[in-house]
């Protein structure tokens, strides 16, 4: 363990400081986040459902500070950007 | 102190030794956008170089959270801090990222770590701008960075309104460290006694232990703060770039070059290593097809870190695509906004690329494109984007094929009894 607590005068201590964001921020984490998800192949509804969670604190967040309808064209952008995904069960046959 | 042509900054520069380059630079690229701290780098490492007595805080390759995070603690913070102290509000690039081989990222008219130290008000006996970090901001990496800290005064305990916290707004990334085999070591620069050289063969930074007097002249020059004090052997250590491995000494690679045991433990499959030719000026020579060549200089997607700091490290790193610009144009120079463009909407080249990283523990020297059929059509953010299921091989030292794959990769699903196996 270090010998000292985190100094909050020190300038270099950035712990628990807020980094600056702006909206073209929080905008493009959003997209990440959809991203992710409709690489995996979760349909919109569900990927939308994430961001309305609270419990999705990120998602959330740009959810609040978006609002519903930025944040839902993002989903859709990132659905309409991934439309096959081809999932190999070896349990079943290959799907699509 | 003499001329050196430093192609990342557009310029010369002054360094204490003349220009000397390698036949090959190891160098390496990591994507960011795929990193999850996973440590699987780190412990690989760990478990490779630096397990014994007296290495217990070293960690040669590390990967802490930015922005609040750093190992040891604050060291690009510090070394930042030094440069803008040794030249206020001089540390501007000039001009624009554009195609001359000397000069990608336009010219940096700020001051490097080896000529800041001339500026300071009271000159001391360092060849190199830099400061060396106390024992307790190397010995808990990660410290903080990823855990709630509690209330101010009262800290490593849990709050007890905690539903009430106000919901962070921020932003971070994960950026995966190790030392970047400068092609102007500072390290080197630094060393009284001579004893850190670089191997003309493969541009690797090495520590002659035998010639090391542990004098930490190398702790406190390299601005990456690769290069580690080892007390029971008074003596410093840093990244070998698991040499026996790049040279094809390793049991396992049957004379062939093979990657670094940090990168062959990504399971993100963020890292490329490689070894690029170089030219007598010092710039990469022309090599269109290997990957690390088109990664850098010909898509322009790979950056170097903290190229300000005037070593011209070997380590490229795709920006992460959710951080703020001017966070990224600090860390990675001013190729960043183009870098990002690039990287959201990759041509179809890229993309395929993109899918030689960790297919195979072999450095890969070139790679061939097959195209294939269309998959679809669709749009990123109102551009029209074609997908193609091209096919990439990639070609080991000798020329031959070490494995071909293809940009549609599809996702496979554990039977249900193997759910948890590894």
């Amino acid at each position: 363990m270090p010998y000292d607590d985190p100094d909050p005068s020190d300038p270099s201590m950035l712990v628990g400081v807020t980094a600056p964001g702006t909206a073209d921020s929080t905008r493009a984490m959003a997209a990440v986040f959809a991203d992710e998800f409709a690489r995996l192949g979760h349909p919109a509804h569900e990927i939308f459902g994430l961001f309305e969670n609270p419990h999705y604190g990120g998602p959330h967040a740009a959810l609040r500070a978006l609002g519903p309808l930025a944040v839902l064209a993002i989903v859709r952008e990132a659905v309409a950007r991934w439309p096959v995904v081809r999932i190999v069960d070896a349990a079943r046959k290959e799907e699509d | 102190m003499a001329p050196v042509h430093n192609w990342q900054l557009g310029r010369e520069m002054a360094y204490p030794y003349a220009p000397a380059y390698p036949e090959r630079q190891f160098a390496f690229v990591f994507n960011i956008n795929r990193c999850i701290a996973c440590q699987s780098c780190t412990m690989a490492c760990k478990s490779t170089w630096t397990f014994s007595k007296g290495q217990e805080h070293m960690w040669w390759a590390n990967v802490e959270t930015k922005p609040y995070g750093g190992y040891p603690q604050s060291w690009d913070v510090k070394i930042l801090e030094q440069l803008e102290r040794a030249n206020p509000g001089g540390q501007v690039w000039r001009g624009s990222p554009g195609n001359d081989p000397q000069a990608p990222y336009g010219r940096f008219e700020g001051q490097t770590i080896f000529e800041a130290v001339e500026r300071l008000p009271e000159p001391g006996s360092s060849r190199v701008l830099g400061y060396l970090p106390a024992d307790d901001e190397w010995n808990s990496p990660n410290i903080w960075e990823d855990n709630p800290v509690g209330q101010r005064g009262a800290p490593r305990t849990y709050d007890a309104e905690g539903v009430s916290l106000p919901t962070h707004k921020t932003w971070f990334f994960y950026l995966a460290r190790i030392c970047n085999h400068c092609s102007y070591p500072a390290c080197l620069a630094a060393c009284p006694r001579g004893a850190i050289y670089k191997r003309p063969e493969d541009g690797i930074v090495l520590i002659d232990q035998e010639q090391c007097r542990g004098y930490r002249k190398c702790v406190e020059a390299c601005p990456y703060k690769k290069s580690i004090y080892r007390g029971n052997t008074r003596t410093s250590e840093k990244c070998v770039a698991c040499y026996p491995r790049i040279e094809g000494r390793d049991p396992e690679s049957n004379g062939q070059p093979l990657e670094t045991r940090c990168m062959a433990a990504c399971i993100g499959q963020i890292r490329m290593q490689g070894l690029v030719k170089m030219s007598r000026d010092g710039t990469w020579a022309e090599d269109r097809y290997n990957p690390l060549y088109y990664l850098v200089h010909v898509a322009k997607v790979a950056l170097p870190l903290y190229p300000q700091f005037g070593t011209e490290p070997n380590g490229y790193y795709i920006p992460p695509r959710w951080v703020p610009v001017d966070y990224l144009h600090q860390m990675f120079g001013p190729g960043v906004e183009q870098a990002l463009e690039r990287y959201a909407r990759p041509d179809r080249e890229l993309l395929a690329v993109l899918q030689l990283f960790r297919r195979s523990n072999r450095i890969i020297f070139r790679y061939e494109l097959q195209e294939g059929p269309k998959l679809y059509e669709t749009t990123i953010a109102g551009h029209p984007f074609t997908v193609y299921n091209d096919t990439v091989i990639a070609y080991g030292r000798d020329g031959d094929e070490i494995f071909r794959t293809q940009v549609d990769e599809p996702l496979h699903v554990r039977p249900p009894q193997h759910q948890n196996s590894i």
